[in-house]
């Protein structure tokens, strides 16, 4: 666990530094004079050089070494950060993993090019400064007598910053025999004494085999700004005492001898923990509290020799608690493994800035839905499909930079990925602005590999999932980027191996749109818990843009209409309490939501805001699954159940009703 | 009736039932697909869901329907007694197992119900709808009718009993 | 009773191992995570040693030093930084900002050790 072994703990922090080196690194090659992102960028290397030093990792704090040294000449502003050195020390980030995971064997011929195009990169020949090698200790003369007479004074200030003299002169004492004499001549009188001032000297006589280091080294800390006389109370030797050159054992002898073997101990691979928020473990703790409870009950019951129906009793409600508690604990450590796929996105950040590279394409990556949480062997299980379709887009459905501007497009190219909840599913949309799928080509192919015979009827939607087919890619791959074997059936297939399911959506000229959806046993959602009449319901909070009172004037002067007033828009809305007929009276105060997808927006209107809740969608029975408004349920902390709205489907609903209304005058 | 919706008698010609009443019917339903009894839970409706399953409750950390079986047998709504219960069925329902509350005025008893005791639904006198019941059974104490609740919740599903009303022209 | 120290590094695998060999010699160790962290801890308790990087976020060590000396609780409190071989510049700022000591990095457990019986005595 690596809450006791540090190289473990080590190994995780290296990756999460790595990340976010490669996260600044990234957001510097668009903004190059970013101080602030160099900093970060210096400041994560020199840390990853010094805790790679101290857990042994030696290989790894050298070469980090020179790209802290090559960096600090861009922080200090003496070389100016160009995409090229960006792009070398991210080649030096993979390097560096390398370096964390092994120990760097056979390796040393990838990190001495990576250093020579570093050096290319900062622009001169300047050799690098050579690694922190371990300081030659200073010899430095040493006597050894048979005894010392010494004086010291540690400065007034000493104590309080924490020095210690009656503890240095403990320390002397370990040294030998020690005679210790106060010498108060300089004690002030005592109303201008200051008690936490040191203005007390001492005088040691020291008997024993000791040397001069000895004693300094007792002194270490203060040397500078005391007072020490010392001299030997007798010496061994008449003959002039000759510096004796003595090395000290420095420390980093002492390193080298921290068992290298501990670097190499086989750890546990750093992804396999799992970042959890405390609130989570929280309410595992409670749920374990219950359990415990129950569990003292059920304990108690079989003691008591309680029998017939009076036990049966109490049994059958042990029994129901333990069953309750069974269902909770498990959806709570289900819970526990879910992570938002913004892990996931990060990754394809270095992947499209590699691939405008080299396509030679301005690619730019968007990103939505990131804190939309997935169980983590999903996120694992969908990298390498996605990393095929993100491939894809660059590839093939992003145009030039020239073909762009020629048909009015911008001329960076965008990949979007985005993730959201729908209900029981998780859906991920890679799409690009790209050229489309170009019907024909696909046509041509799939004849060519006899999927089809020519002139065989097909509806578009039945053309487009020709390329999922196995048969399709068969012909030459085109490039080597979507190569590795990794072809769109192998994408569904996989997609399919998580219960999922993969559709494409394609214009030509205007570009592609490919959606995963993946059931999930248990989805979480951060909502706003609203009260509408006698029934509480959960709106997902990413969809929230703001909260407004609704005042009785106000709501006046709604009557009839199908919008209002926001600020400088007119939004449509909706009152709950007649969509749901609750058949309640409306509170006196009440609330507007104002919820928005895909840039659509709608207000509705509740009685009460009660508060954010964290919770798991539950589905419903397949007797209340298509009711559209409502996309699950979710067991509320009191027990209650409170009914998710479908943020999608009611922001139609509004803006279809507006339409209505304003159609009818 | 589905052939495969038959009273299921076992080889001695019987079947183990709950017995309970609904409005003043009295109902059977197969002891196997019996989960749970319980007292009533707080309900939370489900706007725009069939009026036969018009709310949900939270049975053990699952969500579950409550059917209110008067819906399907035509009769009035009354409010609830002390005797009434929940009867936790499961049942399979599009092909998934689910959990189901019957809504009861009150539970009797298990029993067993004899096959030479059966009749045929009649073909008229009757206040409901003929599909919705497997069969009846004659007992001393009055006619135990067998619903047929797969056909019951296919044809809530389908609008049957029509909807909980919404606002708005939903 | 054993001695209480405070250790402050925004490195987690420098806080376990530290904390590994403090506690490993009877020592009873508490953790902060930059030099805010630290200052609102040592606020809070008197430790009998504080050991602090100086190079942390929210707070960096040299700040987080002065402040604690102004402190009334932890009058006397030995306070050991973390700093590499070459540095003396930033030994001699430690020290002006109240600092008692210092332990280069990198270091193994025994170094560590050596230093908190030299500043806490036995």
């Amino acid at each position: 666990m690596s809450g006791d072994d540090p190289i473990a703990a080590f190994r995780v922090e290296a990756g999460d530094l790595l990340e976010g080196l490669e996260q600044a690194l990234l957001d510097l090659s668009h903004q190059l004079d970013n101080r602030g992102l160099i900093d970060a960028v210096f400041r994560g290397l020199h840390t990853l050089k010094g805790s790679g030093a101290m857990f042994g990792f030696d290989a790894l704090a050298t070469f980090t070494h020179h790209c802290e040294s090559a960096f600090d000449r861009v922080r200090k502003g003496l070389t100016p950060a160009t995409p090229e050195l960006v792009s070398v020390i991210l080649s030096a980030m993979d390097h560096m993993r390398a370096l964390v995971e092994g120990d760097g064997a056979g390796l040393e011929a990838v990190g001495s090019d990576i250093l020579a195009r570093l050096q290319a990169a900062l622009g001169d020949a300047e050799q690098p400064e050579s690694a922190a090698a371990a300081p030659v200790a200073a010899p430095s003369a040493t006597q050894s007598a048979k005894g010392w007479k010494l004086f010291f004074r540690l400065p007034p200030g000493a104590m309080a910053n924490g020095t210690n003299p009656l503890i240095l002169l403990d320390e002397l004492r370990d040294l030998g025999e020690a005679q210790v004499v106060a010498v108060v001549d300089d004690l002030p009188n005592l109303p201008d004494l200051v008690p936490t001032d040191c203005m007390m000297g001492w005088q040691v006589e020291l008997r024993g085999n000791i040397s001069r280091e000895d004693i300094e080294d007792v002194f270490i800390f203060v040397m500078d700004d005391m007072e020490l006389r010392l001299e030997p109370l007798e010496s061994e030797e008449e003959a002039p005492v000759a510096a004796q050159v003595e090395t000290l054992p420095d420390q980093s002898a002492a390193l080298a001898t921290a068992d290298p073997s501990a670097a190499k101990a086989a750890t546990p691979r750093a992804s396999e923990s799992v970042r959890v928020p405390a609130e989570r473990l929280d309410i595992l703790m409670d749920r374990v509290g219950e359990l415990v409870i129950v569990q003292s009950r059920l304990s108690q019951l079989a003691n008591s020799g309680v029998e017939g129906a009076a036990g049966e009793l109490a049994l059958r409600s042990i029994s129901e608690e333990i069953e309750r508690l069974a269902s909770e604990l498990r959806d709570t450590m289900m819970v526990l493994r879910m992570v938002p796929v913004a892990s996931l996105f990060n990754r394809f950040r270095r992947l499209v800035h590699d691939l405008s590279r080299e396509t030679g394409k301005t690619i730019e990556l968007v990103t939505e839905g990131e804190s939309t949480e997935v169980d983590k062997t999903v996120t694992e299980q969908l990298a390498d499909p996605i990393v095929h379709l993100i491939r894809n887009s660059c590839d093939h459905g992003l145009e030039t930079a020239e073909e762009r501007l020629k048909a009015g497009k911008p001329a960076a190219g965008q990949v979007k990925l985005a993730a959201q909840h729908a209900g029981g599913e998780v859906l991920i949309t890679i799409s690009d602005d790209g050229r489309g799928i170009d019907r024909a080509r696909v046509r041509a192919k799939a004849e060519a590999n006899g999927l089809i015979q020519p002139g065989q009827v097909l509806s578009d939607f039945e053309l487009l999932q020709l390329i999922f087919h196995p048969g399709f890619s068969t012909a030459a791959q085109i490039t080597n980027l979507s190569g590795r074997g990794v072809g769109m059936d192998v994408v569904k297939r996989t997609i399919e191996g998580l219960r999922g399911s993969i559709d494409v959506a394609s214009e030509q000229g205007k570009g592609s749109t490919i959606t995963l959806r993946i059931p999930l046993t248990l989805a979480i959602i951060e909502g706003l818990l609203v009260r509408v009449g006698d029934g509480r319901y959960v709106i997902p909070l990413a969809a929230v843009e703001e909260c407004i009172e609704l005042p009785v004037s106000e709501d006046l002067r709604m009557r009839g209409r199908s919008m209002i007033q926001l600020r400088d828009a007119l939004v449509p809305f909706l009152r709950l309490r007649e969509v749901f007929n609750t058949g309640t009276e409306p509170d006196q105060f009440q609330k507007i939501v104002v919820i928005s997808t895909g840039g659509e927006r709608v207000g509705l209107v509740v009685d009460q805001i009660i508060g954010s809740h964290q919770t798991v969608i539950k589905s419903m029975s397949s007797l209340h699954r298509e009711i559209a408004s409502f996309s699950g349920a979710t067991i509320l902390g009191d027990g209650g159940v409170a009914l998710i709205l479908d943020v999608m489907h009611l922001v139609a609903f509004g803006q279809q009703r507006e339409a209505r209304l304003r159609a009818v005058g | 009736m589905a052939e495969s919706n038959k009273p299921q008698w076992n080889e001695d010609g019987q079947l183990e039932v709950l017995t309970f009443d609904v409005g003043e019917e009295r109902l059977a339903v197969e002891a196997v697909m019996i989960r749970e009894i319980l007292d009533l839970l707080p309900e939370t409706k489900v706007p725009g869901a069939p009026v036969l399953v018009g709310s949900i409750v939270n049975f053990r950390g699952k969500i579950i329907p409550i059917a209110d079986l008067r819906v399907a047998f035509g009769m009035a709504i009354e409010p609830s007694t002390p005797d009434s219960r929940i009867v936790v069925i499961e049942t399979e329902l599009d092909g998934e197992q689910t959990h189901i509350g019957l809504r009861t005025d009150k539970v009797h008893e298990v029993a067993l119900l004899n096959q030479r005791d059966a009749a045929d639904t009649p073909a008229v006198g009757l206040r409901w709808r003929r599909d919705y019941a497997r069969g009846l059974v004659r007992r001393p104490d009055g006619v135990i009718v067998l619903p047929d609740l797969p056909q019951i919740f296919q044809s809530a599903q389908r609008g049957g009993e029509g909807r909980q009303p919404l606002g708005l022209a939903y | 009773m054993s001695a209480s120290i405070l250790t402050v590094d925004d490195s987690s695998s420098v806080r376990v191992a530290t904390r590994i060999a403090l506690t490993g010699a009877g020592y009873s160790v508490t953790e902060a995570v930059d030099g805010m962290d630290g200052l609102n801890k040592a606020r809070a308790a008197k430790y009998d040693m504080i050991l602090t990087d100086l190079n942390m976020p929210n707070m960096d060590g040299l700040s987080m030093i002065r402040e604690i000396r102004k402190l009334g609780n932890q009058a006397g409190t030995p306070i050991i930084f973390l700093t590499t071989e070459s540095d003396d510049a930033m030994k001699q700022a430690a020290k002006a900002a109240g600092a008692t000591g210092w332990l280069v990095k990198p270091f193994v457990p025994d170094q560590l050790l050596k230093i908190a019986r030299k500043v806490l005595g036995r």
